[in-house]
C-alpha cells in the first residue's frame, strides 16, 4: 500500500459515505468532477476501494458516460448543442467554425488550456436554436460569424461574462 | 399511526390558506417563470434585476416564482397577480422590461400592455384570456399540466390546495386494494409514455405478483430524445405530481422504494425533485408512515451522466448498479430481475404523472379525451422551423395540421419539408403527411414511424435529408453502448455512408449496403440497435429522389459540405473586408476587387455569408470542386472531453468526381 498522500486523504473524506450496492457510483463521479473539474486516476482508485470493485470497473464506467472527463477542463468550456433544432439552423457550420478558430477537434482544448469545445445534447430550449453553452450560460440565436468572435475572444483571454453579454442577441421574439 | 383522511385534512387546511394568499395577495406580486428554457433566455438576470429595482424603487410588491406556461418563444415569462385576483401573463420580460413590469404591478395600469400575453385569472379590458391565445388553440383542458405556470413548483401547499395528494389520502383512508388501483389504471387505458406504449396497470400487475417484499419502482426521467422535453415540463413545473404518481404506483404494487433517474442535462429538475421529496417527507407524505397509514415509501434521486441508452430500462438499471449503463437482453424482465436483482417496475415520468388524475377522477373521466386506443392527453414539445416553439398538452387524436397552425406554421411561411417525431429512433416523415396525420399511435405506425415520447421537430424546405441523416446516424453511433457489433459497427458504417454521401462521394452500392445494415441491426440486443435504422429507412422510402440526387452530385438545399461552395458575386461590396477577416481558415484570399473563396481551404461554415450576405452566395459545387477541410473526428467512443491534443485542420486533397461515384453494381453478400 503506497503512503497516503494529502490528495488521497482529501478524496477519502469527500467520498466517505460511498457504499457498495447502494447505487452510489454516478453520484460519486459527479461529486469528484464537481470538486476537481475532472475524475483523476487517483479518484477512480478511491471510488473503487469504497465500492469494493476493481479500478478497471470504475474506469470503464467513468469513460462510458459523456459527462465525465479524465483530464483537467479548460478555463472556459463551450458546449455545442448537437440537437435537431440547432442543426436546422446551421449548427454544423457553427461547430466547424469554432473548432477551426481554435484549431482543435471536438472534445479537445487549446494548448494553453484556455478554451475547449464539447458536444452536448438538446435540453429543450430549442427556441434559442442554434445555441451553445459558455460555461453554464446559454448563448442562443447564434450564427457562424458570432460563434467565431466568441471563440476568438475566449481564446484571447476574455472573461466569460463579458463574452456572453457581447455576443448575446436580444432574447425573445414577437407575438 | 393515524387516520389518513385526518392527516390530509390538516395539511389541506394549511395549504388552502397559502393558496388563497397566492391568488389574492395583500400586495401585487410579480411571479417570474424559472425553468430551463426561461433560464436560457436570461431569466436569472431578470430575477436579479427585478429584486434590485423593486428594492431601489421601494415598490410595494412581492416577487414569486413559477415555471413556464409553454410559450417558450416568448421567454422569459412573468405574471402579475393583483390583490383583486386578476392575473396577467407577460413576455418576453427581458432586462429592459423590468421597470415597465414594476410600473404595471404598482398600479400604472397599461404600462406593460405591450408585453401582455393573456389573463391567467380575472379579466382586464383589452387583454384576452390566455386560453384564447392561438398557440393554445389545440389544447382542450390542461390536465397533466394544470399547475404548470400557475403554481410555485417549490410549494407543497400549492400542490395540495389544488387537489394534490387527495387521491392518495382517499385510497389509504378507504384501504383501497392494490389490485383495485391497478384496475382503475388499466380501465383508463393508460399506456407508457416512454416510447414502448405498454399498458401501465398491466406492468404493475407483474411487479405486484413478484415474490418478496423488496419491490422497486423506477421513474425514468432520462428523456434523451433530442427535441423532446415533455418530461422536463413536469419535472420542473409540477414535481409533486410525479412523486404522487409514484406513491400511488407503490401502493398498487407493494413497493416501498423508488429511484428517480434524471438526466444530468436537467439540473433544475434534479433540484426541484429533490426538494419535493424532502418536503413530502417532512410533511409525512413520504417516509415510514405515509399520511399516518403505516405504509412506508421512500424515493431517491439519481442523476444520469450523459448516456442515451440509459433511457432504455435495462440500461437504466445497469447504470443504477454502479457500472456502465449497458442495456441487456430481456428476459429476464425488470419485474423478475431489476435493480440489484430486486423485482422492479420502470415507468416514464409522464406515465406516473397521469396516475393521480386517474385515481382522483376515475377511468371514465380520463377517457373523455383522446381516442379509443389512445385515451387521455399528451404533452408535446414542438420545435424546428416553426414560428412558435414550445410545448402544449393536447388530447390524443389531435390533427397535426392544427398543431402546426397553432405553432404559427413554418417559419418565414415556407413549405414544410418533413417532420421528425419522437427522437432519433422513431421517424422521419414527409411534410405533406401533416395534412392527414393525427397525434395517435396508429397513423404514425402505418408510416413506419411512431410518436415516441412526444417531441416533434418540424423541418422546413431549407434543410437536407442526407444532412439530417448524418446527424441521426452520428447520434446512434455515438450513443451505442458498444456491446453488439451489429449496433456499434453497423451504425458506424451507416454514419460513414451518409457523411460520404454528403461529401458527394456516395456510391450506388451504398443503397444496398444501407439495407443490409438495417436488416443486420435488427439482431442487436436492445431497441437502440434495433430501431437505429428507422430514420434511414423512412428517408429511403419517402425521400428517395433527394437521396439519389446526392449520388449524382446535387444537394438541392445546399447543406451538404461536398456539394456546395461559396462564391463572391459582388467585388465592390464593402462587407467583404469583414468577411475576409471573419473566415476562420483564411479561405478568402486576394486583394480588394479580386477576392476569391478557395474551395480547398473553405470549411463551408457560412460565416462569410453571415457578414456579407449580399456579396457572397452559397451555390452548387460543380464537379471537380475540392472538398472542404475537415476537423479530425471526435475521439472514439465518447462525445466528451478526453484531453485530445490540438490538431490543425487538414485539407482533404480530394475533389468530387464528375457525376458522383457511380461505382460498380451492388455486391450481394447475403440477404
Ligand atoms: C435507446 C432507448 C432509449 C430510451 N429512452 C427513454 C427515455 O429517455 N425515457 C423513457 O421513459 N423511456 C425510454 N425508453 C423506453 C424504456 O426502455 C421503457 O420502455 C420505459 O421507460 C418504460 O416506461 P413506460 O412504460 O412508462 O413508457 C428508451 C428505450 C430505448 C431502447
Ligand atoms: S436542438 Fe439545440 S436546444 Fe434543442
Amino acid at each position: 500500500m503506497p503512503l497516503e498522500t494529502e490528495a488521497t486523504a482529501e478524496l477519502r473524506a469527500l467520498l466517505a459515505d460511498i457504499k457498495p450496492d447502494a447505487t452510489d457510483l454516478l453520484g460519486a463521479l459527479h461529486r469528484v468532477q464537481h470538486h476537481y473539474g475532472y475524475v483523476s486516476a487517483e479518484a477512480m482508485r478511491v471510488i473503487a476501494e469504497q465500492l469494493r470493485v476493481s479500478v478497471a470497473h470504475v474506469y470503464g464506467a467513468t469513460t462510458y458516460y459523456a459527462d465525465f472527463r479524465t483530464t483537467p477542463p479548460p478555463r472556459t468550456n463551450i458546449g455545442w448543442c448537437s440537437g435537431p433544432a440547432c442543426r436546422l439552423r446551421n449548427s454544423v457550420g457553427i461547430r466547424d467554425a469554432m473548432l477551426a478558430t481554435l484549431g482543435i477537434a471536438m472534445g479537445g482544448q487549446t494548448n494553453d488550456g484556455m478554451v475547449g469545445v464539447t458536444q452536448m445534447q438538446c435540453n429543450g430550449s430549442c427556441e434559442q436554436a442554434p445555441q451553445v453553452w459558455v460555461g453554464e450560460a446559454v448563448v442562443g440565436r447564434l450564427n457562424a460569424a458570432r460563434a467565431i468572435r466568441l471563440a476568438r475572444a475566449l481564446r484571447d483571454g476574455a472573461d466569460t461574462s463579458s463574452v456572453i453579454s457581447e455576443t448575446a442577441s436580444t432574447n425573445g421574439g414577437g407575438h | 399511526m393515524g387516520i389518513p383522511g385526518d392527516t390530509y385534512a390538516t395539511l389541506r387546511a394549511n395549504a388552502d390558506a397559502v393558496w388563497e394568499e397566492w391568488n389574492r395577495p395583500l400586495r401585487p406580486r410579480i411571479n417570474l417563470a424559472e425553468d430551463t428554457s426561461s433560464l436560457a433566455a436570461g431569466a436569472h438576470a431578470v430575477w436579479v434585476a427585478l429584486n434590485r429595482r423593486a428594492e431601489e424603487r421601494g415598490a410595494a410588491i412581492d416577487l414569486g416564482g413559477t415555471a413556464g406556461y409553454g410559450l417558450q418563444w416568448l421567454n422569459p415569462l412573468a405574471d402579475i397577480t393583483w390583490p383583486d385576483g386578476t392575473r396577467i401573463l407577460y413576455g418576453p420580460v427581458t432586462l429592459d422590461a423590468v421597470d415597465m413590469l414594476i410600473d404595471e404591478a404598482v398600479g400604472r395600469t397599461g404600462a406593460a400592455d405591450r408585453l401582455a400575453i393573456g389573463t391567467l385569472a380575472g379579466s382586464r379590458a383589452g387583454i384576452a384570456s390566455i386560453e384564447a391565445h392561438p398557440f393554445l388553440a389545440e389544447e382542450r383542458e390542461r390536465r397533466l399540466t394544470v399547475r404548470v405556470g400557475r403554481t410555485d413548483p417549490a410549494s407543497l401547499e400549492h400542490y395540495i390546495a389544488t387537489g394534490g395528494y387527495f387521491a392518495t389520502a382517499r385510497a389509504l383512508d378507504r384501504h383501497m386494494e392494490p389490485q383495485a388501483i391497478r384496475q382503475v389504471v388499466i380501465d383508463a387505458g393508460l399506456w407508457g409514455r416512454g416510447g414502448a406504449a405498454f399498458p401501465a396497470g398491466v406492468k404493475w400487475n407483474f411487479l405486484a405478483g413478484a415474490p418478496g417484499d423488496e419491490h422497486v419502482l423506477v421513474c425514468n426521467a432520462d428523456e434523451g430524445d433530442p427535441g423532446g422535453w415533455a418530461n422536463r415540463v413536469l419535472l420542473e413545473g409540477d414535481p409533486h405530481l410525479i412523486v404522487e404518481g409514484m406513491l400511488i404506483a407503490a401502493l398498487a404494487s407493494n413497493a416501498h422504494y423508488g429511484y428517480i433517474y434524471i438526466r444530468s442535462e436537467y439540473p433544475l429538475a434534479v433540484e426541484r425533485m429533490r426538494a419535493a421529496i424532502r418536503d413530502a417527507e417532512a410533511a409525512g407524505i413520504l417516509g415510514n408512515d405515509v399520511l399516518g397509514s403505516g405504509f412506508r415509501c421512500t424515493f431517491e434521486i439519481v442523476m444520469g451522466a450523459g448516456a442515451y441508452v440509459c433511457g432504455d430500462e435495462t440500461g437504466l438499471i445497469s447504470s443504477l448498479q454502479d457500472g456502465r449503463g449497458m442495456p441487456r437482453i430481456k428476459p429476464p424482465f425488470p419485474a423478475n430481475a431489476g435493480v440489484l436483482l430486486k423485482p422492479t417496475n420502470v415507468n416514464n415520468v409522464e406515465t406516473y404523472a397521469n396516475v393521480p388524475l386517474i385515481l382522483m377522477h376515475g377511468a371514465e373521466w380520463y377517457r373523455q379525451y383522446g381516442t379509443q386506443a389512445d385515451s387521455g392527453t399528451k404533452i408535446f414539445s414542438l420545435s424546428g422551423n416553426i414560428e412558435r416553439v414550445g410545448w402544449m398538452e393536447t388530447p390524443f387524436g389531435t390533427p397535426l395540421k392544427a398543431v402546426l397552425a397553432a405553432c404559427g406554421g413554418v417559419a418565414g411561411g415556407g413549405v414544410l419539408k418533413a417532420i421528425q417525431p419522437g427522437g432519433p429512433l422513431i421517424g422521419y416523415l414527409p411534410g405533406r403527411l401533416v395534412d392527414t396525420l393525427t397525434l395517435e399511435r396508429a397513423p404514425f405506425a402505418a408510416q413506419g414511424a411512431g410518436l415516441g415520447s412526444g417531441g416533434i421537430v418540424f423541418i422546413g424546405a431549407g434543410s437536407c435529408s442526407v444532412d439530417l441523416n448524418v446527424l441521426f446516424a452520428e447520434f446512434v453511433e455515438l450513443e451505442s453502448c458498444g456491446r453488439c457489433t451489429t449496433c456499434h459497427g453497423g451504425n458506424q458504417r451507416m454514419h460513414e455512408i451518409f457523411r460520404r454521401t454528403g461529401d458527394g462521394l456516395g456510391r450506388t452500392e451504398d443503397r444496398h449496403n444501407l439495407e443490409l445494415i438495417a436488416s443486420t441491426l435488427q439482431f442487436s440486443n436492445c431497441a437502440h440497435g434495433q430501431l437505429s435504422p428507422t430514420i434511414m429507412r423512412n428517408t429511403l422510402r419517402h425521400f428517395e429522389a433527394e437521396y439519389n440526387a446526392h449520388l449524382h452530385g446535387t444537394c438541392e438545399a445546399l447543406r451538404c459540405p461536398g456539394l456546395a461552395r461559396f462564391r463572391i458575386t459582388d467585388q465592390s461590396d464593402p462587407s467583404l473586408v469583414e468577411a475576409q477577416a471573419i473566415c476562420p481558415t483564411g479561405a478568402i484570399v486576394g486583394e480588394a476587387g479580386n477576392r476569391i473563396v478557395e474551395d480547398s481551404a473553405c470549411i463551408r461554415c457560412g460565416a462569410c455569408t453571415d457578414v456579407a450576405p449580399r456579396a457572397i452566395v452559397r451555390e452548387a459545387a460543380p464537379a471537380g470542386t475540392e472538398l472542404p477541410r475537415r476537423a479530425p473526428a471526435a475521439p472514439p467512443g465518447t462525445a466528451s472531453a478526453f484531453g485530445v491534443p490540438p490538431l490543425s485542420w487538414q485539407a482533404t486533397g480530394l475533389a468530387r468526381p464528375e457525376g458522383g461515384m457511380g461505382g460498380p453494381a451492388p455486391i450481394t453478400l447475403f440477404v
